[in-house]
């Protein structure tokens, strides 16, 4: 009796087996939320669990960060000498130097990446992100403007984003030399470019990768990637963190040292 | 409702003013530079940084002997400076300008630019203290 069930049931668990997998990838398209135009939309509470503000390579446990494989492709910075150099010293005093305990901006792609939530509004023809730490808010334009041609040096640099399909390809650059990468005192120079690629792997998670390149600190483009989750939970909401008086009075504003 | 007008007022006026206050504290010309060391120098750019809130420019300056010192001068806001025509193109690296400023109170090579002369010999006001003195000897 059993035996014919089996001979019976198998074929129909195949199809169906088969018609679920077939079907998958159509389905998770479907269930990302999407804008009026059809392109995903982003909105939303989101925050990385990976240790990537500690160190962006891969490194051992220590007094100020656990133990991390870090997020890099192909595992190291590629620094030229005498950048390396630079990123040692900095490491060595980073518990004075580092920008972000100094309550300033925390720049890109470290604002993504920050080991606290930041919230994603987005349109058509922009989005902008606000990262509960400090008061910086980050526009990504979406509405097919190139970056101007007069720049500032700006802290979180001019971004310029299209899409891939469903996947967001941002340029990032005209940048000023004031922020890290990371705690770790991984730098970088004014030259910094960046192109990020954001895409959801489902409707609660973003794969979050980018190139970085500065042709003053690095050898050559190098890649990292982390996962974004969203934040679920009942009534989360960003709480104000900014960095403005007291201890911090002495760091703003910011300036050469003239002391 | 005048109650309310007033009590709008009451809350609103002081908390204005302290903003003001907080936000001439962090820009103020007198924490950094010292108004009784006024400085004139004449150099080439060597970068000019469009940074909020405050921007700098960077000039080499050679002395009668040919030494070189590098200084720094905190400029306005970019978008200030925007509106006033000083754009990176205006202070490329290599532009010879004249500086009038104020001298940090540190000593060292660093100061608050009241005026720039361009090449042009168009004199732009650069400083966007409030409380800095408007000009050199005033």
């Amino acid at each position: 009796m059993n035996s014919t069930l089996n001979r019976h049931w198998s074929p129909l668990y195949l199809v169906v087996a088969m018609l679920m997998t077939l079907s998958q990838p159509t389905l998770a398209s479907e269930k990302i939320p999407r804008l009026a135009n059809g392109k995903p939309d982003f909105s939303g509470i989101w925050q990385t669990t990976s240790a990537a503000n500690d160190d962006l390579e891969p490194h051992s446990n220590r007094k100020d960060a656990p133990p991390s494989a870090g997020i890099i492709e192909g595992g190291t910075i590629p620094y030229l000498p005498e950048a390396l150099e630079q990123k040692k010293r900095n490491f060595e005093n980073r518990e004075t130097l580092d920008p972000a305990r100094k309550g300033w901006t925390l720049g890109v792609p470290r604002a993504v990446y920050y080991p606290a939530p930041f919230q994603i509004f987005q349109r058509q023809a922009d989005l902008n992100l606000v990262p509960q730490f400090g008061h910086s808010v980050r526009t990504i334009h979406t509405n097919g403007s190139g970056h101007p041609t007069d720049p500032n040096d700006w802290w979180l640099g001019d971004s310029r984003g299209h899409w891939e399909g469903d996947t967001l390809v941002v340029d990032v650059a005209d940048f000023n030399d004031k922020t890290w990468l990371d705690s770790a005192g991984n730098f970088h120079s004014d030259a910094l470019h960046i192109v990020e690629r954001w895409k959801f792997l489902d409707k609660n998670t973003i794969d979050y990768q980018a190139t970085i390149e500065d042709k003053n600190v690095f050898s050559r483009p190098w890649n990292i990637e982390v996962i974004l989750y969203r934040h679920r939970e009942k009534n989360f909401q960003l709480i104000e963190d900014y960095r403005f008086t007291l201890d911090y009075d002495q760091f703003y504003p910011p300036k050469p040292e003239t002391k | 409702m005048n109650l309310f007008r007033h009590l709008k007022l009451a809350i609103t006026l002081p908390v204005f003013l302290l903003a003001s206050i907080s936000a001439y504290a962090h820009h103020a010309f007198s924490a950094e530079f010292d108004g009784e060391k006024p400085v004139e120098v004449t150099g080439v750019v060597t970068k000019l940084e469009l940074i909020n809130p405050h921007s700098w420019l960077y000039l080499d300056v050679k002395d009668a002997e040919g030494k070189v010192t590098h200084w720094g001068f905190e400029f306005g806001a970019p978008f200030s400076l925007k509106e006033k025509g000083v754009t990176k193109a205006t202070l490329a690296p290599g532009t010879k300008v004249t500086i009038n400023g104020f001298r940090a109170k540190s000593g060292k090579d660093f100061g608050y630019a009241v005026s720039t002369t361009l090449p042009d010999g168009r004199v732009v006001k650069t400083g966007g203290a409030q409380d800095a003195p408007t000009a050199v000897g005033s």
